[in-house]
């Protein structure tokens, strides 16, 4: 009964903070409409396509393919990142380069944006730094799936 | 003759008005839900619905909605029980809707020697056909799980028919102190008994004469209303629900039902527990204030002032039910059924009992 | 394989009791006790070299590590291959081996085979202490018809060299240059071009020799191996079949990415030749993958549960004379024992059909080593289930025959394709069992897919009268599935000896059921 009425209070003290949540918000809004500045905003909503925060240095946006000095891939085609990623969305062919000190390059890299899910295993796997996901971008949505299917040059570009 | 057309007349337009108020309300219960709810969350909800680039904090949002749900595919599954899917929602509104024809929205209004009664029907078993018809509104929910023909949306069905038919004997037990109070079922009575005064000053409402069964009634009605926490039968993102195969306008009547079940509880609550359109002190010709004091007022000034007192507390009820909504988590099913019957229904046994000896002595 | 059985002695490996025959090494002796000594230059095809250093084990009273593939056990001697002083010693062997080793392991085939990289992720794990650069030397350096040799991850332990002197003498590589400048390399004017050449990629322990074959085109991670028996010879050659089992995203274009050889003393030995090696696309070019129907009356679809019912009526619907002379069968000795053997009991033993035929490619050379004159693997267990192997005889075959019932692609190779479809269009019915989608397909009513010998299970008798067993390595593509099916089912529908026939759920049963039946078959089915 005494555990009862401890939860009952709980439950009262719950519906408290809710409401000072709701009436300390609703007056700030209500001085925002009146015009008057005050420090502490009534929201922490960022109305996102107009206003935009700014990504961590440490954020997983977009792949992109880092070149050598002469502007071939820095990818070997070793497929680590084929073989890391847990959602299957890499494909790479590899081909023959005529210089045997490089010997090996990506004749394809697709990655399937649609079904990667940005973990970033693939740039902790690279052994040649290859891949990055340190674009910024994140506004990549698309209206088909097959555009979202990025190939060598759209990695690279 | 012209005596029952004008008397059909005025029926008609309280219908509509009802209607009318009620389907409003219901509309704007859900605009006010986002934004009460983003207010609690430090948010802002939605915003973004406009008219010409014209937004004012999110008003359109309801037609937005209305509007997207009506253009949405009304998918029937082929394996479903077609006419009594289609039935279903129907039921479901049918039921809660009509439940506003029992409702005294205000006093008698005088209009030169006729007086119009501020209630589409003054029944003398108000408060029984309100019941009966909140719990006829079960089938809709029932009938609507079983039809969709899919083992999920039939035990959420099942689910929802057995909270609410727990909650319905708490809800009918808790009242039974309040009518041995007011001796009566006709709710525009009790209303006007609520008008009288406690010791010379407090008004004779339910909440003072029957607080034991108002927390009773809250709770059930709480759970008869199908929100969190008692959302249950329904579970939006993780138990699935009896409406699983609705989509589209259907789907839209049973969230529009869940609203006016919202509403109609704020008018049962403001009705028997918060002297529905009385205000304090307010007789027929102005206020009676306890210390002495009076303020006369013309006839449609207090009809207006009633009206509106009875509009300010249903809105106060809708927000605390949103307010609940959006504070507290869902119980878990064996917790629900424990709060119905090992709590509410002994409770209200013994505020019945406690109401007769108190009213003995 | 040993060849005789030497006495057993008690020898001590890690403070277990293993016993080993007399005159073998440590290393022998501790891989059949189940303890694995690393080792990169030693094979078991050849005498021991003692190059790499990687198998020293420490040996009580033995004040040095001794190289455990050239140390031949004694009675009591105790060993120990996990001492402190053992993994220290392999530690700096590794460092010492991967001083001039290029970090090639991205770009490099071998990488996830490479018995290198496995011991240094076993053993190693040490950051170079090395300032120096490497020795620059040759990368890409082609040695052979199908063969790349990189001298930079070449780690010399020359097992190259000594497969080239004992196993084809032909001795076309050799160790060049002293010190630190000494390298594989061919001679001049000569290059590695003979039939088993693909076994140096093989035997290579690291990448240092890589296939041009295999070169660049997956890795080998990926791979899955089947176990499986090489068709393209009489010798009956074990082989793995490297597959990919593909990725959920993306098709690729074959199943199959190389051929290894798989150790049977018996038959192979370590090696198979190059024409097996190499000659895997029969594997998944131009199979076929769903039944074709070219010419059907009254029937509205031919499913695998209703073919034999429907071969079956057409079979019943004769004469009994005219079953004997009426139906003809062309056959081939790609077929398991197990499909001969059933082929065998319905047409020739029950029906007593004259007119079969085996129609397989023409003979090629043998080498004298591994390879076979006959290019097709079960000719041998043909002959001794009691087929006359005859050529097919065109004008034989179409005369007064109603029903061609024709086994596998071959028969287009024979002859021309206009002689070949005047012949055919005098027989009134023929149904085609083949497993690749072929212009000759269009000659014959219906085409019934079916499954290779890597994709089905049964047994086959090799040139030496070996009988190997075989497990599926592959899945049948589309709708193929084995022949046994279809003839064990043909057998019920015919009602001749139907009980006979119900008795065989798979091809082991029908393999024991032929050693009672055919005394070659009773002792060799293992």
């Amino acid at each position: 009964m005494i555990k009862a009425l401890g939860y009952f209070i709980e439950i009262i003290r719950g519906g408290l903070i809710t409401t000072r949540h709701f009436v300390v918000n609703l007056f700030y809004h209500i001085l925002k409409v009146l015009g008057i500045k005050t420090k502490r905003k009534g929201s922490v909503t960022i109305q996102y396509p107009e206003q935009k925060k700014e990504i961590a240095s440490r954020h997983r946006s977009l792949h992109r393919l880092m070149t050598r000095p002469d502007g071939k891939p820095r990818c070997v085609a070793c497929m680590l990142c084929v073989t890391v990623c847990p959602s299957e969305c890499i494909y790479v062919e590899a081909a023959e380069d005529p210089d045997p000190e490089i010997q090996k390059y990506p004749a394809k890299f697709i990655i399937d944006l649609g079904r990667c899910c940005f973990c970033g295993f693939c740039v902790e796997a690279c052994p040649e730094d290859a891949i990055r996901m340190d674009t910024g971008n994140v506004e990549f949505a698309q209206y088909s799936q097959q555009d979202l299917i990025y190939d060598l040059d759209k990695l690279i570009g | 003759m012209t005596e029952t057309l004008t008397e059909m007349l005025v029926i008609f337009i309280k219908i509509v008005c009802a209607l009318v108020w009620l389907l409003a309300l219901t509309l704007y219960l859900t605009w006010l839900e986002r934004k009460e709810s983003a207010l609690i969350q430090d948010r802002l909800g939605a915003n973004r619905a406009s008219i010409f680039g014209i937004r004012i904090i999110g008003l359109f949002q309801p037609f937005a909605d209305a509007i997207k749900m009506i253009f949405k595919e009304d998918f029937v599954p082929p394996f479903s029980r077609k006419f009594l899917h289609t039935m279903a929602p129907f039921i479901s509104f049918f039921f809660v809707a009509i439940t506003i024809a029992a409702i005294p929205f205000g006093d008698t209004l005088r209009i030169g020697n006729r007086t119009i009664n501020l209630q589409i029907l003054d029944f003398n078993v108000g408060l029984l056909f309100i019941l009966a018809m909140l719990s006829l509104g079960i089938y809709g929910i029932i009938i609507s799980g079983w039809a969709s023909n899919n083992k999920y949306t039939l035990i959420g069905g099942l689910r929802g028919a057995a909270q609410v038919i727990s909650y319905e004997v708490a809800l009918g037990l808790s009242l039974i102190g309040l009518i041995m109070v007011y001796p009566s079922l006709r709710l525009s009575s009790i209303v006007l008994y609520q008008g009288e005064l406690l010791f010379g000053f407090l008004p004779k409402w339910g909440i003072f004469l029957q607080p034991l069964g108002f927390g009773i009634f809250l709770f059930a009605a709480l759970a008869e209303t199908k929100r969190v926490p008692f959302d249950l039968p329904e579970g939006e993102s993780e138990i699935i629900g009896f409406f699983t195969e609705y989509s589209g306008l259907k789907w839209g009547l049973f969230m529009m039902t869940d609203f006016m079940e919202v509403i109609i509880v704020s008018t049962l609550l403001t009705t028997l527990f918060f002297g529905g359109w009385q205000v304090p002190w307010l007789a027929s010709d102005g206020f009676h204030f306890p210390w002495g004091g009076e303020l006369l007022l013309p006839h449609v000034v207090v009809i207006l002032l009633q009206v509106a007192a009875f509009n300010i507390k249903v809105f106060f009820f809708c927000w605390l039910q949103i307010l609940i909504r959006w504070t507290y988590p869902r119980f878990r099913y064996d917790q629900v059924m424990d709060l119905g019957w090992k709590l509410l229904v002994p409770l209200s046994l013994v505020n019945i009992i406690g109401t007769g000896i108190i009213m003995t002595i | 394989m040993q060849e005789r059985a030497n006495e057993m002695i008690k020898i001590f490996i890690d403070e277990k009791p293993v016993d080993a025959e007399e005159g073998t090494t440590v290393l022998k002796a501790a891989e059949r006790a189940g303890i694995h000594i690393p080792h990169l230059c030693y094979h078991p095809a050849f005498p021991p070299e003692g190059s790499c250093r990687m198998c020293l084990v420490e040996i009580e009273g033995f004040p040095k590590l001794e190289l455990s593939c050239s140390t031949v056990v004694k009675e009591e001697m105790k060993i120990s291959t996990k001492s402190e002083r053992v993994v220290e010693a392999r530690k700096a062997v590794l460092e010492f081996l991967l001083a001039e080793h290029p970090l090639d392991c991205p770009i490099c085939d071998k990488a996830g085979d490479c018995k290198l990289q496995d011991y240094y992720y076993e053993y190693g794990l040490f950051e170079s202490q090395f300032k120096e650069t490497k020795e620059k030397r040759e990368k890409k350096l082609k040695i052979g018809k199908s063969l790349i040799l990189d001298q930079e991850r070449c780690i010399l332990c020359t097992r190259c060299v000594r497969f080239l002197k004992e196993v084809t003498k032909t001795q076309d590589l050799g160790v060049f240059h002293r010190g630190v400048h000494s390298s594989v390399n061919i001679y001049e004017g000569t290059s590695v071009e003979n039939n088993y050449s693909g076994n140096l990629a093989e035997i290579c322990p690291v990448g240092a020799i890589t296939d041009e074959d295999f070169r660049f085109q997956t890795r080998s991670w990926f791979l899955k191996e089947g176990e499986s028996i090489c068709p393209l010879c009489s010798r009956g050659c074990n082989i793995l079949i490297e597959y990919h089992p593909g990725f959920s995203r993306f098709e690729l274009p074959n199943r199959v990415y190389r051929i290894k050889a798989r150790e049977n003393p018996e038959v192979n030995g370590f090696w198979i030749c190059d024409r097996g090696r190499y000659g895997y696309s029969y594997l998944d070019e131009g199979r076929a993958d769903k039944i074709i129907l070219n010419k059907i009356e009254g029937e509205n679809v031919l499913t695998w549960e209703n073919i034999s019912e429907y071969l079956g009526e057409k079979i019943n619907s004769m004469s009994s004379a005219k079953k004997t002379s009426g139906i003809a069968l062309i056959l081939h000795t790609w077929l398991s024992n197990e499909e001969l053997f059933l082929l065998h009991k319905i047409f020739k033993k029950d029906l007593k059909v004259e007119k079969i035929f085996f129609a397989d490619l023409p003979e090629g050379e043998a080498d004298g080593f591994l390879l076979t004159s006959e290019p097709s693997p079960n000719r041998r267990g043909a002959q001794e289930i009691g087929f006359d192997i005859k050529a097919v005889d065109l004008s034989t075959l179409a005369d007064g025959t109603d029903f061609l019932l024709a086994f596998g692609p071959f028969l287009s190779g024979l002859f021309s394709p206009k002689y070949l479809k005047g012949a055919l269009s005098k027989i009134k019915r023929k149904v085609l069992f083949s497993s690749y989608s072929h212009e000759l397909n269009s000659l014959f009513d219906v085409v019934i897919p079916v499954a290779l010998i890597a994709e089905k299970e049964g047994s086959l008798t090799n040139v030496e009268g070996i009988v190997q067993g075989f497990q599926p390595a592959l899945e049948p593509p589309g709708e193929s599935l084995p022949e046994w099916k279809v003839l064990c089912d043909l057998g019920k529908e015919l009602g001749m000896d139907s009980k006979f026939y119900s008795e065989f759920p798979s091809p082991e049963t029908i393999l024991s059921e032929m050693g009672e039946k055919i005394p070659f078959f009773k002792k060799k089915n293992d």
